[in-house]
């Protein structure tokens, strides 16, 4: 009963941060629900568009916006990534202690709760796979030393669309460990004059971001997610739009089962930032453009538009005329 | 150079597979039919197919490259020309130059076309258009010049052509649209193929259903003719046809065929008042049913030609009219334009097996009165009618069979040849008249004939000493004494196919019965130049003694002659069949006559309205009555009560009980009673003060029945059907009425479903059910309503329907998913929510959408089909 009503409260505080986060990034409640799903899933996020979108800023929000236990607030790092750039700044290197007379090791950027890799298609592969490493394993391993990451490790990455020279695209392996890939997108006519209207007061909302959810809040919600209740034809649903993607002629290369378990705990996740303890349809119709798309290589560009749709739409309308079952 | 390709490989494949080569097996089929039907192209099918089908597979290949296809075109041709007009020279002799010129025609002609054809498929849109027409066109032209009239013949030179048209142009449309990109072409056009050949056999098996009995009436009516086999019974003839009803009447158009059956039976008895001058000898004249004055070459068949000039014929329907009331045709009298030696005579017919509405009489009749078969006798006979003719004292029987010794018939003939021989040509009559009545074909058969007719009649000086001439050639003798000529039923038939009966009678024979007789005799005449026409109906024969001036007619009588025209004396029989061994043996014995008329003082025509069996009563509603031969009748319907006590009942069938009669029955009444005698009439009277006269129950002592109500329907009924053996209209109604049938299934269905969807909905009670019910009701109405929920998941959906109609869908939708996925149960207010959903979301939504828009959506079945559908995947 207690773990009920804690429940509760954090799913109001999730509800709050959502809103806390809007208040600086206006119109994109979307894209916050589903950064916020790829955090209570334990995982990470793409988001890929232009500069100037928003995307450091909603990073910088959400990090703000949870207390962290020892610091003020979570504990927020950027890293932009340039072609020159090494694992070595990322992960951090030994230095040599003049007074201890020995190699320490100092901790890199890595070391993080909310972590902001801005640009992440311009870095080497060796770099992207370093992260992308951490990121899977949650520890960074030095000689023989191991060092585990934050508890709570959350990245956010972003990669220009516009294909630049010296970029180095992410294979699809390593777009995979990304949970789910979001395109932050401009927003509408009103809201952006809104923001024009308002950038000050924006700013200084930025600013002074009130703390909504702790630290521990969210990994007991990260706990909270593996119960959230899935039914069984939502579950079919998953495997057909899984094994669709591998059987169309258009997709070169479909979804993997990984990518299925995934999409699992994503839509776990995406049902309790929406304040529900069960998955529905909506979970399953919102999420797999962002869980899967970035997973498959289309035959063509006009695939890329139409294939996942359909296949999507194939089963929100079985899912729409199943009988209840009680 | 490279020269560009126009078309994939892939699709100049499918053209030669699927274009050219049924083209090419229907060329080969159709050169083999006309190989075999024309002498001239030496039955060489197959060289000949090649030609055509190698031109057309070259052209397909050839503009499959990017070739112009004028120019190409004229060059070929331009070659073709040249070759035709020098292949002479390569030829040796006379024959062979005649044999290779053919050759090279035959050639040029087809590959000419088979190139053209190839040029078509390849690059030519509608060229299959053209070809199909084409092709029909020949198949209809070959199919109007057969007169080989079968079912299957027509079907076998027809069918295949049709089917090929519909073919053709069908897969060259699906081949022009064969894109590149398709993986799966082959695949797909013989799913298509499959199909059409599917659809087209459906039509063509049920086409040859549902016209099975009238396609095998048209063989029976037209085939036959060609195969002549004088072992098969079925090709035997008769002059007389059975009705249904067990009676016989003559038939409208004879043939010559191998055989002529015959019967016994007694068709009607006659009285003619028609005597030679001494007023005892009778004078027998044929009586007559039609006149034939057409010939149909094809089929050897003598018809009736209701547009013959100065149309004489006289048929009334004796059943049809009311019993002593009569109809009277002047036209008749005036067509004959006979003005010297005529005579109106009487004569009564007494029929036996003779058709209720048949009416035979010596020509030229113009009057017909039913009268009743006198009581006696009305076992004997079924109906009777007494008729009258403009006869010419010319006319008799006596002509070819002159009964020796009799000084009376010898002088008769003697003088109506010396009559007749004043008769010298033609010159006055009617050019249009004489033209119909003189035209024969004009082909070798007939030239013949008409050498026959100039040596017969090289002698005779006028057209009745031809006559006699050509009497005398049949009655002739040949170098050994035998007759030339000679009567039989069983003529045969000639041994080459394509010979005609008529000349083969005429030339090789010499054997036949009365229609080759009078064939032959016709055609002879109209050599001659002398107008003539054959009369059928029945030989009149003197048999009887006893009672002069009766005349029995068996069915064997049945009889055709030719009847020639003499200007100023009009039609004038004249018979040239000579008398056979087995014709008139055994002559039936003559029975007693049916004498002693009764005269009827009153006749009564109306409909009964009521019958009184027990009181022996009949009322009638009469608008025409006789009353001592004077014909009354009013526009006022008169009621009449009659005393029918000792009346007899009569129908055409023979006599029928008084019960017979029934309410609304068309009846004549005629009454014999002596109480009538004595009343008179003067010319002042009218159908009212004549009825005034009468007592109050008029006695009758007669009663005819005409045809009652329901059966002369049924009757008319029967002669539409049969007037129109395609019964397009029936077949209009049944495709319309189905097509209607479907147009309302698929407006019905959208409702149907609605209605069982809410239905179903309303009687749920558990609530988890209920909602998903509602649910499913809301989608469907909303799918009908071309709200798709197409790419958008519930919540969005919902949204979209709140945002069109300010509903509330959206909690209801919620409200169902988590039902549907999550834990817990419909809260009280929920169920009443859901209870009272669709009532107020409905009303929400119609509010909206016009009425006769929400209508034309509602009823819209693709809506329907799009909410059942699975969709695909892209």
């Amino acid at each position: 009963m207690e773990q009920q009503v804690q429940l509760q409260q954090a799913l109001s505080n999730i509800e709050r941060l959502t809103n806390n986060i809007e208040q600086v990034i206006r119109g994109k409640r979307m894209q916050i629900q589903f950064i916020l799903t790829a955090l209570l899933a334990k995982g990470h996020i793409l988001m890929e568009d232009n500069p100037g979108t928003g995307k450091t800023v909603m990073a910088k929000t959400l990090a703000k916006s949870i207390s962290g236990s020892h610091t003020g607030n979570a504990n927020f790092k950027r890293i932009q990534f340039t072609p020159d750039l090494l694992p070595m700044d990322l992960i951090g290197s030994h230095i040599f202690d003049d007074i201890k007379k020995e190699f320490i090791f100092k901790k890199g950027p890595l070391f993080c709760n909310v972590l902001l890799a801005d640009e992440i298609n311009r870095a080497s592969p060796k770099v992207q796979s370093a992260l992308l490493e951490c990121m899977a394993e949650h520890q960074i391993t030095m000689g023989e030393t191991t060092y585990p990451l934050e508890k709570l490790f959350f990245t956010i990455a972003t990669q220009n669309p516009v294909e630049m020279e010296g970029t180095y695209p992410l294979p699809a392996a390593q777009l995979d460990r990304f949970f789910l890939k979001i395109y932050f997108g401009y927003v509408d006519e009103q809201t952006e004059m809104d923001i024009y209207r308002n950038y000050l007061g924006i700013q200084s909302n930025l600013e002074h971001v009130q703390q909504v959810l702790s630290m521990d809040e969210i990994l007991f919600l990260q706990d909270e997610t593996e119960k959230v209740s899935i039914h069984d034809e939502i579950i079919a649903g998953v495997k057909n739009i899984v094994r669709d993607t591998r059987v169309h002629a258009d997709i070169l290369l479909g979804a993997s089962t990984r990518s299925g378990i995934t999409f699992l705990k994503c839509l776990k996740a995406y049902a309790l930032v929406n304040g529900r303890t069960f998955v529905t349809e909506d979970d399953l119709q919102h999420l797999t453009p962002a869980v899967i798309d970035h997973r498959l290589i289309y035959r063509t560009k006009e695939a890329k538009q139409k294939a996942l749709a359909s296949i999507l739409d194939k089963e929100l309308s079985r899912l729409s005329k199943l009988k209840i079952n009680s | 150079m490279s020269i560009g390709k126009v078309h994939s490989w892939k699709k100049v494949i499918a053209q030669l597979v699927l274009l050219a080569a049924p083209t090419a097996v229907l060329v080969f089929y159709l050169l083999k039919q006309l190989n075999a039907a024309e002498s001239v192209l030496q039955n060489d099918w197959f060289r000949q197919g090649c030609y055509f089908t190698g031109a057309m597979a070259t052209a397909i290949l050839f503009y499959s490259f990017r070739f112009r296809v004028i120019t190409t075109t004229v060059i070929l041709f331009v070659v073709l020309y040249f070759f035709y007009k020098f292949s002479p020279a390569l030829a040796v002799g006379e024959y062979d130059a005649f044999n290779i010129q053919i050759q090279v025609i035959t050639f040029c002609l087809l590959a000419g076309i088979g190139w053209l054809t190839g040029m078509g498929f390849s690059r030519w849109r509608f060229y299959t258009a053209f070809w199909s027409l084409l092709l029909l066109g020949l198949a209809i032209f070959s199919v109007s010049r057969t007169s080989d009239f079968k079912a299957a013949a027509i079907i076998t030179s027809f069918a295949p052509v049709l089917v090929y048209s519909f073919y053709i142009i069908y897969m060259a449309e699906l081949i022009r649209n064969m894109s590149k990109e398709e993986k799966y072409f082959s695949w797909f056009v013989v799913k298509r193929a499959f199909g059409f050949f599917v659809l087209i056999a459906l039509i063509l098996l049920s086409l040859y259903y549902l016209f099975q009995g009238d396609f095998n009436a048209i063989e029976k009516e037209w085939g036959g003719s060609k195969q002549g086999n004088y072992k098969d019974k079925g090709n035997s003839e008769s002059m007389t046809r059975d009705n249904k009803d067990g009676t016989i009447s003559n038939k409208d158009q004879t043939k010559l065929t191998g055989s002529l059956s015959r019967d016994q039976r007694l068709v009607f008895v006659a009285h003619l008042d028609n005597f030679f001058p001494d007023g005892k000898t009778p004078n027998p004249l044929y009586f007559t049913a039609y006149y034939f004055t057409k010939f149909d070459t094809l089929t050897q068949t003598f018809e009736r030609d209701p547009n013959m000039p100065d149309n004489d014929l006289f048929t009334p329907d004796p059943s049809k009219i009311p019993l002593y009331f009569a109809k009277t045709d002047s036209n008749v009298i005036k067509n004959t334009h006979a003005s010297v030696g005529r005579k109106i005579i009487n004569t009564e017919v007494y029929k036996v097996f003779m058709a209720p509405g048949d009416f035979v009489a010596p020509s030229t009749s113009f009057f017909c009165q039913p009268i009743p078969v006198p009581n006696e006798y009305k076992g004997q006979y079924r109906s009777a009618y007494r008729a009258k003719m403009y006869v010419s004292e010319l006319n008799s029987a006596y002509f070819i069979y002159n009964p020796g010794g009799n000084k009376q018939i010898e002088d008769f003939q003697k003088i109506r040849f010396d009559i007749l021989r004043g008769v010298t040509n033609f010159s006055r009559l009617d050019k249009k008249f004489l033209n119909y009545y003189t035209f024969m074909p004009k082909d070798e058969e007939y030239d013949r004939i008409r050498h026959l007719a100039d040596s017969l009649g090289a002698d005779a000086k006028t057209p009745a000493d031809k006559m006699l001439a050509i009497r005398s050639y049949f009655l002739g003798k040949d170098e050994f004494g035998q007759p030339l000529y000679k009567y039989t039923d069983n003529p045969g038939v000639p041994g080459l196919p394509s010979a005609n009966k008529l000349t083969y009678f005429l030339f090789e024979n010499h054997k036949g019965y009365c229609a080759y007789y009078a064939g032959a005799t016709l055609f002879l005449l109209r050599a001659m130049g002398i107008p003539s026409r054959i009369a059928v109906g029945y030989l009149t024969e003197d048999r009887s003694s006893k009672n002069p001036g009766w005349y029995w007619f068996y069915e064997k009588q049945a009889h055709a002659w030719v009847q020639v025209y003499f200007p100023g004396y009009g039609w004038i029989d004249f018979d040239t069949t000579i008398p056979g061994t087995d014709h008139r043996d055994a002559p039936q014995p003559d029975q007693t006559p049916p004498l002693n008329m009764q005269q009827a003082y009153f006749v009564a025509d109306g409909n009964v309205t009521d019958i009184d069996t027990v009181k022996k009563r009949m009322e009638m509603d009469v608008t025409k009555i006789i009353f001592h031969d004077k014909d009354y009748d009013s526009k006022v319907i008169q009621h009449i009560v009659t005393d029918v006590s000792l009346a007899t009942v009569s129908s055409d069938t023979g006599t029928v009980p008084l019960s017979y009669i029934k309410k609304g029955m068309h009846v004549t009444a005629a009454s014999y009673s002596e109480s009538l005698k004595n009343l008179s009439s003067n010319d002042a009277d009218s159908m009212k003060s004549v009825l005034a006269k009468m007592p109050k129950l008029i006695p009758i002592d007669e009663i005819k029945v005409l045809e009652p109500e329901s059966q002369a329907q049924e009757k008319k009924k029967e002669a539409e059907q049969s007037a129109r053996p395609i019964d397009w209209i029936r077949v209009l109604i049944v495709s319309l009425l189905s097509i209607l049938w479907l147009v309302l299934m698929v407006f019905i269905t959208p409702t149907f479903i609605y209605w069982w969807y809410r239905y179903s909905a309303a009687t749920e009670k558990e609530p988890a059910k209920k909602a998903f019910k509602v649910y499913r009701l809301t989608m469907y109405y909303l799918n009908q309503m071309d709200y798709y929920r197409t790419n958008m998941g519930p919540r969005q959906y919902a949204k979209y329907i709140d945002g069109t109609f300010n509903t509330d869908f959206e909690k209801y939708s919620n409200i169902y998913q988590r039902l549907k996925y999550g834990p817990g149960e419909l809260s009280p207010q929920e169920t009443t929510y859901v209870n009272s959903f669709f009532k107020q979301f409905r009303g929400k939504v119609t509010s909206r959408i016009p009425y006769l828009k929400r209508r034309m959506k509602f009823y819209n079945i693709y809506n329907t089909i799009h909410f059942f559908t699975q969709p695909k995947i892209k």
